[in-house]
C-alpha cells in the first residue's frame, strides 16, 4: 500500500503541476497563431469514391500499421458494418446507401485536422500540436494517458492503444505530416487514390475548387462544403450528392470551434482539479486510514471476546 | 465490518447515481428512442386501416386502432353504408367517420368514435348477435402500436378513363366540373382533378384561388375521389347497372400499367393536335416540330406536361413570361432540365436509365443559360421543318473503320505496378451504337455517331485535333501528375478509373476489380512506398 500510495501522490503532483503550467501559459496551447484559414488540406469528393479501400491500405503501409496484402482490400464484406478508426487503423471507408437511388456511397473517415482542434485544447500536457501546414500531430513522449482528447474530439477520432501493456498512447491520422512537410509531398492516401476522390492542396484553394465543382455541376452536389465551417473549419473537406447526415457526417456540430465553447468548462475542470482534488484525495486517504485503524481495533476486541468466551467455556 | 458498510454505502450511492444518469439519458433521448416504425400490415392492401388521427390528437395516449373495414361491411350487409357514414341532402355519402370528424375537435372526434363504435357493439350484444369489443385494450391493442396502413395511390390512367367514357356514354359531366362561385360544367373544358384538388403539388398563380378553397374545405384529391367514385359506384349498383368496386383493395391495387400497356389505348379526345410546330414569330431559333400524339403514348397522364391546365404552354409561358406563368418564359418552360414538366427535364430524367447512364452520368445537362454551350445540339430539335422526322438509325456508322478509329487502345499509365490495360475501343463504340439504335429517344438525339464519341471524349475539340493530326488522347488534357494550375482537372490515372469504372457500374456491366482490366506485375503496387 505504501509504495503505491507514494507513486500515486507523485503522479498526481505531476498532473496538477502540468495543469497549472498549462492553464497559466496558454489554454489553447500548441496552436500557431496564423493557422486559421491557412495550411493544407484534402478535399474528398464522395461522388467519385468507388470504395476500393486503397487509401486504407496505403495509410497502413506508410504508418507501419498492421497491414494485409493489397488484394485483400478488394473484399467488400467489411462494408456490412459501420467501422470507425481505432488504435492501428487511422482511416476507414464506410458504405452508406443513397436514399434517392439506393446506390452505394463510400465515405472515407479519418481525423479532420480541425483548424482549431478540440484535442489540442483538451490536452493539458501539450501532446497535440496544430502545425502551420495544417496537420494536427501528437507527441507520445509527453502524453500521460488521460484520454481527454478522445472525449473532446467531436468526430470520435483519437484512439487508445488499450492492448499496449507498457506505454499505451493515443493514435490518429497525422495527415502524413512526415510526407507533406516537404514541398510536393502528398499524404499516402491521396497519392494512391485511383479516382482522385482525394485532392491535396492549400485549404483556401480547395474550398474555392469545391464551390466551383458545385457551381459547374448543376444540382449534382448538395450546395455545401462540409468542413468549411464545421467547428471553426477543418482541413479535410467533403463534397456530397446526398445530405451529409445520410453519410455519417454530423451537421449539428455548429461553426464555433470546440475550444471556444469548452474553454470555460475546461478551465473550470482544471481549477477543480487543482483546488478541489487535493482536499478530496486527502479526505479519502484519511477516511481509509481511519477505517483501517478502527478495523484493527475491532478485530482486536473481537479476538479478546473470543478469548474470553473460550476461557469461560474451559 | 465497518469497512464493508462503507463500501456498501458507496455501492448504493453509485447505483442511485447510475439510476439518475439513466433517467436523464432517457429524458434527453426519449424522442429518438420512442420513434415508431412505419409499416403497412403485411405490405399488401386489405380492407383494413389504422385509425390514429395523429393530425388531430398529436401524440397518442393509446395505440391506434386497427379497424377491419371489410369485416364491418360484411357484418352490416343488411343495413346500408349510412349506418356509419353521414349523408348529405342530395343523397350522397361522406366517406368519413364519425360524423363530426370534420370538426377536427379532439373531444368531438374521440366521443364520436367511442359512442358510435361501443354503442353499436353494445346494441349487437343485447340483440344476442355477434359483436365487436367494448373494452379499451381490445381495440387499442398495444401490439398494434407500430402499424400504419398505407394504401397505394390509385392511378386513374388512360385505360381506366376510356373504360369510364365508354360505360358512361361520354357523359363527362358526371365527373368533370369547373368552379365559378359554384360548380359548373362546360363542354370541352374538362381538366384533371389534380389541378384543383391536389395540395401536395405546388400549383401556379392561375390556380391559386381554387386550391386555396379546396384546401380550406378539406376537398383533397383523396376525399373528393372517394366521394365521387364510391357514391357513383353505390348508386349504380342500387340501380342494378354495372358498377365499379367499393372495397378499398379493389381500387388500391398497387399495380400500375406500364407505358407499353397504355400505348394500346386510343387517344383521349380533347381536340388536341397530332403534331404542333412550336415557334415564336421573331425568335432567334427555328421552330420545333412537336409530335404531340407520340408523346401522349409515352406518358401516363396529360398532367405530366400540362401541369395546371390542358391549354397550350404559351398561354401562360409567353416569350417574356408573365404573372400568369410565375414569370417563367417559354424558353425556360421548355428547357429547364430539372423541371418535371419541361421537354429537357423529362428527357434529362431518362438519362438515368441503366443503358444511358454510362455516358450521361458525367455529362452535364444542356444548360441554356451557360455560355459556350455546344450549339450544334440545339438543331436536333430546332429544325424548323414541319414534317415529323423519320427514325433512320445512326448515321456515319460506316465511318467506323479500324483505320480511322483504333480498334484497341492500350493504357499503360500504371506500367510500374500493372501490365498494360487493353481497351477494346471499337467494340465498345459498336455496342453503344447498337444500344442507342434500340431506343427511340436515343436514336433521335444520337443521329450522328460522333455524338457517341462525346460520351468519353467529352471536351475534346475534334476539328482542331484532326487539323493538327493529333488523336483525341485523354492525356492531351489530363496530365500524369496532379495539375497544380487547374485543381479541378483530374490526373490521368483518375480519369481512367472514374470514367471506366463509373460507366461499368452505372450500366451494370460487370464487377470491376483491379485485375479485370490490368494484370498485376510481380512488383505490385505494394512497392510504391
Ligand atoms: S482510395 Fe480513393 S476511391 Fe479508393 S476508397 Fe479510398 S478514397 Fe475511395
Ligand atoms: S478531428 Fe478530432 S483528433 Fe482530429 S484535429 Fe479535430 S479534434 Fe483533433
Amino acid at each position: 500500500m505504501g509504495i503505491s500510495r507514494r507513486n500515486f501522490l507523485i503522479r498526481s503532483a505531476a498532473l496538477a503541476g502540468a495543469a497549472v503550467v498549462g492553464s497559466i501559459t496558454k489554454v489553447r496551447a500548441g496552436q500557431t497563431p496564423d493557422s486559421r484559414g491557412e495550411g493544407y488540406g484534402v478535399l474528398i469528393d464522395t461522388t467519385f469514391c468507388n470504395g476500393c479501400r486503397k487509401c486504407e491500405w496505403a495509410c497502413n503501409e506508410w504508418n507501419k500499421n498492421p497491414n494485409q496484402p493489397i488484394k485483400a482490400y478488394e473484399n467488400k464484406s467489411v462494408f456490412e458494418t459501420y467501422r470507425r478508426t481505432h488504435a492501428h487503423t487511422f482511416t476507414v471507408v464506410n458504405r452508406f446507401i443513397n436514399p434517392l437511388n439506393a446506390e452505394p456511397v463510400y465515405v472515407k473517415k479519418q481525423c479532420m485536422h480541425c483548424q482549431d482542434p478540440a484535442c489540442v485544447s483538451a490536452c493539458f500536457v501539450e501532446a497535440f500540436t496544430k502545425t502551420g501546414r495544417g496537420a494536427v500531430i501528437y507527441n507520445p513522449d509527453v502524453c500521460v494517458g488521460c484520454r481527454y482528447c478522445m472525449i473532446a474530439c467531436p468526430f470520435d477520432i483519437p484512439a487508445y492503444e488499450y492492448h499496449e501493456p507498457v506505454s499505451p498512447g493515443v493514435t490518429k491520422c497525422t495527415l502524413c505530416y512526415d510526407r507533406i512537410r516537404r514541398d510536393g509531398g502528398l499524404p499516402a492516401c491521396v497519392e494512391v487514390c485511383p479516382t482522385e476522390t482525394l485532392r491535396f492542396g492549400p485549404r483556401k484553394e480547395l474550398i474555392a475548387v469545391a464551390h466551383e465543382r458545385i457551381r459547374n455541376n448543376l444540382k449534382k452536389y448538395v450546395d455545401y462544403v462540409y468542413g468549411e465551417h464545421e467547428v471553426g473549419g477543418t482541413s479535410w473537406l467533403y463534397l456530397s450528392a446526398v445530405p451529409f447526415e445520410e453519410i455519417g457526417l454530423r451537421q449539428d456540430l455548429g461553426t464555433r470551434p470546440i475550444p471556444d465553447t469548452g474553454k470555460g468548462f475546461m478551465f473550470m475542470v482544471k481549477v477543480l482539479e487543482i483546488v478541489a482534488a487535493w482536499p478530496l484525495v486527502f479526505a479519502a486517504f484519511h477516511a481509509i486510514a481511519r477505517l483501517r485503524k478502527k478495523n484493527a481495533d475491532t478485530r482486536v476486541s473481537a479476538d479478546d471476546k473470543n478469548a474470553e468466551e473460550h476461557d469461560r467455556k474451559s | 465490518m465497518k469497512e464493508r458498510a462503507v463500501y456498501k454505502r458507496i455501492l448504493y450511492f453509485s447505483i442511485i447515481l447510475a439510476f439518475f444518469g439513466a433517467a436523464l439519458f432517457v429524458v434527453l433521448t426519449g424522442d429518438t428512442y420512442s420513434r415508431e416504425e412505419t409499416k403497412t400490415h403485411d405490405g399488401k392492401p386489405e380492407d383494413r386501416l389504422i385509425i390514429a388521427h395523429a393530425d388531430i390528437f398529436g401524440r397518442l395516449e393509446r395505440p391506434g386502432v386497427l379497424f377491419d373495414h371489410g369485416l364491418h361491411v360484411e357484418a352490416s350487409e343488411k343495413e346500408s353504408c349510412d349506418t356509419c357514414h353521414p349523408g348529405t341532402d342530395d343523397g350522397n355519402l361522406i366517406f368519413a367517420f364519425p360524423f363530426r370528424l370534420m370538426d377536427r375537435n379532439r373531444e368531438h372526434v374521440m366521443d364520436g368514435f367511442h359512442k358510435k363504435c361501443i354503442g353499436c357493439h353494445n346494441r349487437m350484444t343485447e340483440a344476442k348477435k355477434k359483436a365487436g369489443p367494448v373494452r379499451c385494450g381490445e381495440c387499442h391493442a398495444e401490439e398494434k402500436h407500430s402499424l400504419r396502413t398505407v394504401y397505394p395511390r390509385v392511378d386513374f390512367d388512360f385505360t381506366t378513363h376510356e373504360k369510364h367514357v365508354r360505360s358512361l356514354q361520354k357523359r363527362c359531366i358526371l365527373c368533370h366540373h369547373s368552379y365559378n362561385e359554384e360548380l359548373v360544367y362546360e363542354e370541352g373544358t374538362e381538366q384533371s382533378c389534380y389541378y384543383c384538388h391536389d395540395a401536395q403539388e405546388q400549383r401556379g398563380p392561375s390556380l391559386a384561388e381554387e386550391t386555396k378553397l379546396t384546401l380550406a374545405k378539406g376537398l383533397s384529391i383523396r376525399n373528393v375521389s372517394h366521394a365521387r367514385c364510391v357514391n357513383c359506384h353505390l348508386d349504380r349498383a342500387k340501380e342494378g347497372a354495372k358498377a365499379g368496386p367499393v372495397a378499398c383493395a379493389q381500387c388500391h391495387t398497387g399495380r400500375y400499367r406500364t407505358i407499353e400497356e397504355l400505348s394500346k389505348v386510343s387517344r383521349p379526345d380533347r381536340d388536341q393536335p397530332e403534331t404542333h410546330l412550336i415557334h415564336s414569330e421573331n425568335g432567334r431559333m427555328k421552330g420545333v416540330q412537336f409530335d404531340h400524339a407520340f408523346h401522349e403514348k409515352n406518358t401516363p397522364h396529360c398532367r405530366c406536361c400540362h401541369h395546371e391546365t390542358l391549354r397550350a404552354c404559351r398561354e401562360c409561358h409567353g416569350p417574356k413570361g408573365s404573372s400568369k406563368g410565375a414569370w417563367i418564359s417559354a424558353a425556360h418552360a421548355y428547357h429547364d432540365i430539372f423541371s418535371g414538366y419541361s421537354c429537357a427535364g423529362c428527357h434529362n430524367a431518362r438519362k438515368a436509365d441503366t443503358q444511358c447512364a454510362g455516358c450521361h452520368h458525367h455529362l452535364t445537362g444542356l444548360d441554356m443559360q451557360k455560355k459556350g454551350q455546344q450549339r450544334e445540339y440545339c438543331g436536333v430539335c430546332h429544325s424548323g421543318k414541319r414534317e415529323v422526322p423519320v427514325q433512320t438509325g445512326m448515321r456515319a456508322l460506316s465511318e467506323l473503320t479500324p483505320e480511322k478509329v483504333p480498334e484497341k487502345v492500350t493504357v499503360n499509365v500504371l506500367e510500374k505496378e500493372y501490365e498494360p490495360a487493353v481497351f477494346p475501343h471499337l467494340r465498345i463504340i459498336r455496342k453503344l451504337a447498337a444500344i442507342s439504335n434500340e431506343s427511340k429517344m436515343a436514336s433521335y438525339f444520337h443521329q450522328d455517331v460522333r455524338t457517341l464519341c462525346r460520351g468519353c471524349h467529352h471536351r475534346s475539340d475534334a476539328g482542331a485535333e484532326a487539323a493538327r493530326n493529333k488523336p483525341p488522347y485523354c492525356r492531351n488534357c489530363h496530365s500524369v501528375t496532379f495539375d497544380p494550375k487547374d485543381m479541378n482537372r483530374p490526373r490521368l490515372l483518375a480519369v481512367y478509373h472514374r470514367q471506366c469504372m463509373a460507366c461499368h457500374e452505372k450500366m451494370k456491366i460487370r464487377a470491376v476489380g483491379c485485375e479485370d482490366c490490368h494484370k498485376a506485375k510481380k512488383t505490385g503496387p505494394d512497392d510504391i512506398f
